[in-house]
């Protein structure tokens, strides 16, 4: 037990965790003692006993998790323990439950992390649902739903997209690249371990005082700086989620710009290395703001400071200005890793190459650059500077324009191909193209200033954001997740499952999201428990729908959990796709590769015969490997 | 020596006789790693700060109050000059503890990492001093909320600053780093990190106590 407990594990996290929150009251007791305060009073909305355990507790978790034990040994001078690898690969069931600094387990980590928050958040939405299927209040109070609404939004953004694309990248991208690991294998799995304790904190808030957060995910001050204590977990929760994105941002940039494979230049990477290269420098350079923005709304909440406090000289709006030029950009870190996996899945299927493969990948930093620069098309209604208005709109107009040369390049590549539609991921990518390109085109109407003020905060912005994320970044991540599947766990999944599961998705987000358009248009107010009774039969027809689609993801949950298990063997390639992480077994070696490959060709060249992307070790060992020059080298066509 | 360079680099030596490791990476960029990973974690702190910097240009010019600072304020600008020159000297030791090991200067680079240290403690002990005797505090009014939020928020770097060269000198006092790249990243990383907290400081210094 002695031994146990010196262990970095479980036992020394769990004692970790009460150290590190005794520290942090006793921190709170002991300024407050010295400031002449009383030891114990607490304000209407401070809490200061509560938040700041909450902010040292999953310190002192991680530290005895054994998260910082390499660094500690190193910041205190002593010899380190050269690396045995020991807390690398999964030999059991229980390896996936330890500090594990193998990129492939963190990636599984990652992916099964965050299905289960989806969950949790799908079943939010449901609640939210069977109150809204009839006028009236029947199931939840007014203020309940409020944090319904909020926490689902916040489950879904921070605990399922944005780290589930994180998780999926990170398994295949180091492969993909012909890399052994990622660049920074600690700092990878520490901004795992950082994501479930965001979780908690998240659905720990409907435990507070006062409930859950009930300020939308947006937080607008000053609706957030005079919320109840939950309001103060959502504060600390980003912060979390955010450190665990940015440092996986900047473990994806390192190992990309890095540590490719010989041959491996720019334009010889496949189409999800480029998505993940672009979603990293938004995350790197955006995410910074809404940590920025909780910051100020917590000093607000806990410091009594006035940012956000017309009276004393704060201005409210700067909120939401930080706040966007985060968040805008957060739509494209959700929706471009979804690009490359789409990308990667037709190709392979139709048997073509990536039509305009090297505008694909300028379409991306496109896509980055311009998206710094439309964060105020959420604030037409907001009382900002009016002069903003119209420049910001060009802007979020012209942003379709390389979002189209994605959608365009998909119909291209699909153009004449040799279309394979066996694979649920290859239905899911199909489904994705219409389903996006309907989102988009209410994206362009919601960008422009006479179609906002119209329907801001209806339901129709609720119908865009859903045909955005749901039909578009979940069906890239159902697409993902069945492409990889078998790369993952070695095992094939039922396909005829995998169908029920694909038209149930797709047959409910229709139904779900497209009659959100119509009463949205006719005014139905979003974030609201009650409507008007006009609104009755369409949204009992959303909510039949939505229960409906909740439903059919239980297929989806038995079919990957029942497969991983007892699935068909898959084989290597069972797709017959090019890029390297095809060529290892599967599920692949615990290093990846005995030998780096060497890259001799693009990555999608599907019917040229004799075409190859990478030789792997071992294999031609006389084969010549072209110079890797970027400028000599011709583009894939 | 060796340390050093494995904690930056993760795996970073793999002894074959022993047990079967994985592969080298290919180096395809020639920056090294560390060094890259720490320029992307500035230019994410540099967006924290701007994230500060974009809060105090609506609370000084879109809120528009009459003076600036608003009345009843002062700062204290010729202690704040005596700190930041106090803090840019710093960042010339630490570049001459890191050319001293280049040349295999070891009591060059312990003579240059003390300095900084005492130097950037110096900035931080002045600063705490600056704020017991300011005369307002971060309850009073938004100029008191974004003064302490952008110098304290640059405090908290200091801070972190500082606990990087405690590693440093730690590692020089035992004899560790060495003339090659790979075995001084111990002082460059850091140093890198503390160039940027002192020109962070001069943006802030000219914004807040300045203009």
């Amino acid at each position: 037990m002695a031994a146990a407990i010196r262990q970095p594990g479980w036992y020394r996290g769990a004692i970790g965790l009460v150290l590190g929150a005794a520290f942090g009251f006793g921190l709170v007791i002991a300024l407050r003692a010295i400031s002449g305060l009383d030891l114990f009073q607490t304000e209407q909305t401070g809490y200061p006993h509560v938040v700041v355990p909450l902010i040292t507790a999953p310190f002192g978790f991680l530290f005895g998790f054994g998260a910082f034990d390499y660094w500690f040994r190193w910041a205190a001078g002593k010899p380190t323990i050269p690396e045995d690898h020991s807390g690398h690969g999964a030999y059991s069931w229980k390896d996936y439950f330890k500090f594990n600094t193998d990129h492939k387990v963190i990636g599984t980590q990652y992916v099964v992390t965050t299905l289960f928050f989806f969950l949790i958040g799908g079943l939010l939405a449901l609640l939210m649902r069977a109150e809204l299927a009839q006028p009236g209040a029947q199931i939840v109070a007014a203020s309940t739903f409020n944090g319904l609404f909020s926490t689902h939004a916040v489950v879904m953004i921070f605990l399922f997209i944005i780290p589930v694309f994180a998780g999926l990248a990170n398994y295949v991208l180091p492969l993909m690249i012909g890399a052994p690991d990622m660049a920074f294998p600690r700092l990878n799995a520490l901004s795992f371990w950082l994501l479930p304790i965001a979780g908690l904190i998240f659905i720990g808030s409907f435990l507070a005082p006062g409930g859950a957060f009930d300020a939308g995910w947006t937080g607008y001050a000053p609706l957030s700086t005079g919320a109840p204590l939950g309001q103060s977990f959502f504060n600390i929760g980003v912060q979390f989620a955010g450190a665990s994105s940015i440092a996986t941002a900047l473990n994806f940039l390192v190992t990309i710009i890095t540590m490719r494979a010989p041959g491996m230049n720019l334009w010889r990477m496949p189409l999800l290395v480029w998505a993940n290269l672009s979603t990293s420098l938004l995350v790197v350079g955006a995410t910074p703001f809404v940590a920025g923005a909780q910051f100020m709304v917590f000093f607000d909440r806990i410091l009594g400071m006035n940012f956000f406090n017309f009276l004393e000289g704060g201005d409210v709006i700067s909120y939401q200005h930080i706040f966007w030029f985060y968040s805008h950009p957060a739509v494209y870190i959700m929706m471009l890793p979804g690009f490359g996996i789409i990308s990667e899945i037709i190709s392979t299927h139709a048997r073509k190459p990536v039509f305009g493969y090297r505008l694909m990948a300028l379409a991306l930093i496109g896509i980055v650059v311009l998206s710094y620069s439309v964060w105020a098309h959420h604030m037409f209604v907001a009382g900002m500077f009016s002069w903003l208005r119209v420049p910001i709109m060009i802007t979020t107009l012209l942003i379709a324009v390389p979002t189209g040369i994605k959608v365009f390049s998909w119909l291209g590549t699909l153009f004449y191909g040799k279309i394979h539609t066996y694979s649920t991921a290859m239905l899911f990518a199909l489904a994705f193209i219409i389903t996006f390109t309907v989102g988009g085109i209410s994206g362009v109407m919601l960008g422009m200033i006479p179609i906002d003020i119209h329907v801001s905060d209806t339901y129709f912005v609720v119908a865009h954001i859903h045909f955005v994320l749901f039909g578009g970044s979940v069906f890239t991540i159902f697409a993902g997740i069945y492409h990889w599947f078998p790369k993952m766990t070695g095992r094939m999944y039922d396909e005829r499952l995998g169908r029920i599961h694909f038209w149930g998705t797709v047959i409910g987000t229709w139904l779900a999201f497209v009659p959100m358009h119509w009463i949205g248009m006719d005014g139905m107010p979003r974030r609201v428990a009650d409507y008007a009774t006009q609104y009755g039969d369409w949204n009992l027809l959303i909510s039949v729908s939505a229960f409906a689609l909740g439903a059919v993801q239980l297929v989806f949950l038995y079919n990957m959990i029942v497969s991983w298990r007892f699935g068909p063997k898959a084989g290597n390639n069972p797709w017959r796709a090019n890029s390297i992480e095809w060529q290892v077994t599967s599920p692949p070696p615990v290093f990846n590769f005995d030998e780096i490959p060497r890259v001799v060709g693009g990555p999608y060249e599907y019917g040229t015969p004799g075409a190859r992307h990478a030789i792997m070790g071992g294999e031609d060992e006389g084969a010549e490997v072209p110079e890797t020059k970027p400028s000599t080298v011709t583009a894939p066509s | 020596m060796e340390s050093a360079s494995i904690a930056a680099h993760g795996h970073g030596h793999v002894d074959e006789h022993e047990h079967h490791g994985p592969p080298e990476a290919h180096q395809s960029a020639r920056i090294d790693r560390t060094i890259l990973g720490i320029l992307l974690f500035i230019l994410s702190e540099v967006m924290l700060f701007g994230a500060f910097f974009a809060a105090y240009f609506f609370l000084r010019v879109v809120a528009d109050p009459a003076s600036w600072p608003p009345e009843g304020f002062e700062l204290p600008v010729l202690i704040a000059g005596i700190n930041t020159a106090v803090l840019i000297s710093s960042s010339f030791t630490v570049h001459y503890a890191l050319e001293a090991i280049k040349h295999n200067n070891h009591r060059g680079l312990k003579l240059g990492l003390t300095a900084t240290w005492l130097l950037g403690a110096t900035f931080l002990f002045i600063q705490i001093n600056e704020y017991i005797h300011i005369g307002f505090t971060p309850r009073d009014g938004a100029f008191g909320s974004i003064f302490f939020s952008l110098t304290g928020l640059h405090g908290a770097h200091v801070f972190v600053g500082l606990l990087l060269l405690t590693f440093a000198n730690i590692r020089a006092y035992r004899g560790h780093f060495g003339p090659a790249q790979k075995d001084h990243l111990g002082v460059e990383v850091p140093g890198i990190y503390w160039h940027f907290v002192d020109i962070m400081w001069i943006i802030v210094f000219l914004a807040v106590y300045i203009i």
